[in-house]
């Protein structure tokens, strides 16, 4: 397989290989949360915002879900603005743990593959 | 309630029927349905295109369910119990309103057996039958004739009957059997359905249509004892009429 050769993001960020988005999104949805609880599509929203594209209900709900019955986030419906509710996920302290957890083990191996990447690495190890 | 466009009807039918397949809470079927409805409003998306198929879509949320073989034992054998009774009831309740004897022969009792088997083997096949109704179409037919050939293949006389038999304790025991299975099922709390309903979390008002689903469920517990008394009348009727 080799989606990531063939399938280059785009400048804009919007169009990520889809395995480099189904392996981030669980902590990037839990950093969504991170600022208080949020529903459904401002989550889609934040994550867009941010230079992620649009995140399908496909796929961010079933996350969500199994988040859900881990404990890593609490769900509440509250009453709509004259229509019918809103679901709000929040993150509970186990998955406020989780999301510290994941993003420093994230910053670890991003920092690991940014410098392994580093197309002047083999020069500097030579002349070393 | 949020209106949603006639093509995601099917859509919302199929992923409630794909949980129901997977043992899934009604609620929690409720909060599904609700959560993907808020989402819809929210994009202006169809239903397929914001979280595609219906049965792929129930199958990826992975939501908690209930024990396999809970039905099973719950549901399909009372109801195969009951039908064993109620076609045994059958057979007796003919013999006993002609004043003739029960009788039985192997082929008869292979055809009238046919219902019985398909429905032991049920949890095979019901995902399959109800995502295809062409199946359920073949199940009814295939029942339709093994209750016709029965009927065909009835011994006329004592001599060519493997078993003849006196039809009165068969019809007693059989009525005995549908009506204890049905006041048990009736009395069972957990098989009044009530807390399995699919809800709708994000509505404040009370879930309608509770008390014609209790009338529903009672009806289904009876279905068998029903049936029985009608087919009573109807095979004395007969009979009165041919005398």
């Amino acid at each position: 397989m080799n989606v990531s050769s063939s399938d280059p993001p785009s400048p804009e960020g919007a169009d990520w290989p889809s395995d480099w988005l189904r392996a981030t999104l669980g902590f990037l949805a839990l950093r969504a949360l991170a600022a208080g609880p949020s529903y459904g599509y401002a989550i889609i929203g934040d994550l867009e915002q941010h230079g992620f594209g649009t995140i399908k209900g496909g796929t961010l709900y079933p996350l969500l879900t199994r988040y859900e019955v881990a404990g890593l986030v609490a769900t509440e419906w509250r009453a709509g603005d004259g229509g019918p509710g809103r679901k709000y996920f929040a993150l509970t302290d186990h998955g406020r743990a989780e999301l510290a957890r994941l993003s420093t083990h994230w910053q670890r191996f991003a920092d690991t593959s940014i410098r392994y990447l580093d197309p002047e690495r083999s020069t500097k190890e030579t002349l070393e | 309630m949020i209106r949603t466009p006639a093509t995601d009807k099917k859509w919302f039918d199929d992923v409630m029927v794909e949980l129901r397949l997977r043992q899934v809470h009604g609620s929690a079927i409720g909060d599904t349905v609700a959560s993907a409805r808020e989402l819809l409003a929210d994009t202006g998306q169809s239903a397929e295109e914001a979280f595609g198929p219906a049965r792929v879509y129930a199958a990826s949320l992975e939501l908690p369910h209930a024990p396999a073989g809970q039905w099973v034992r719950a549901a399909l054998w009372p109801m195969l119990a009951s039908l064993l009774a109620f076609l045994l009831f059958a057979q007796a309740a003919t013999a006993w309103a002609g004043e003739e004897l029960l009788l039985v022969s192997p082929a008869q009792v292979a055809l009238v057996g046919t219902p019985v088997v398909l429905a032991a083997f049920m949890p095979l096949y019901l995902a399959a039958a109800i995502r295809r109704p062409w199946i359920l179409i073949i199940l009814v037919v295939v029942c339709s004739l093994s209750g016709f050939f029965a009927g065909v293949v009835a011994p006329q006389t004592p001599a060519e009957a493997w078993l003849a038999l006196d039809p009165v304790p068969w019809l007693i025991g059989s009525s005995v059997v549908m009506l204890l299975i049905s006041v048990v099922v009736t009395l069972d709390p957990r098989r009044s359905g009530d807390d399995d309903r699919i809800t709708d979390p994000s509505s404040t008002a009370p879930a309608g249509g509770g008390r014609t689903r209790s009338l529903a469920v009672t009806v289904t517990h009876w279905l068998f004892p029903v049936l029985a008394l009608v087919m009573l009348g109807v095979v004395f009727a007969l009979t009165a009429a041919a005398r």
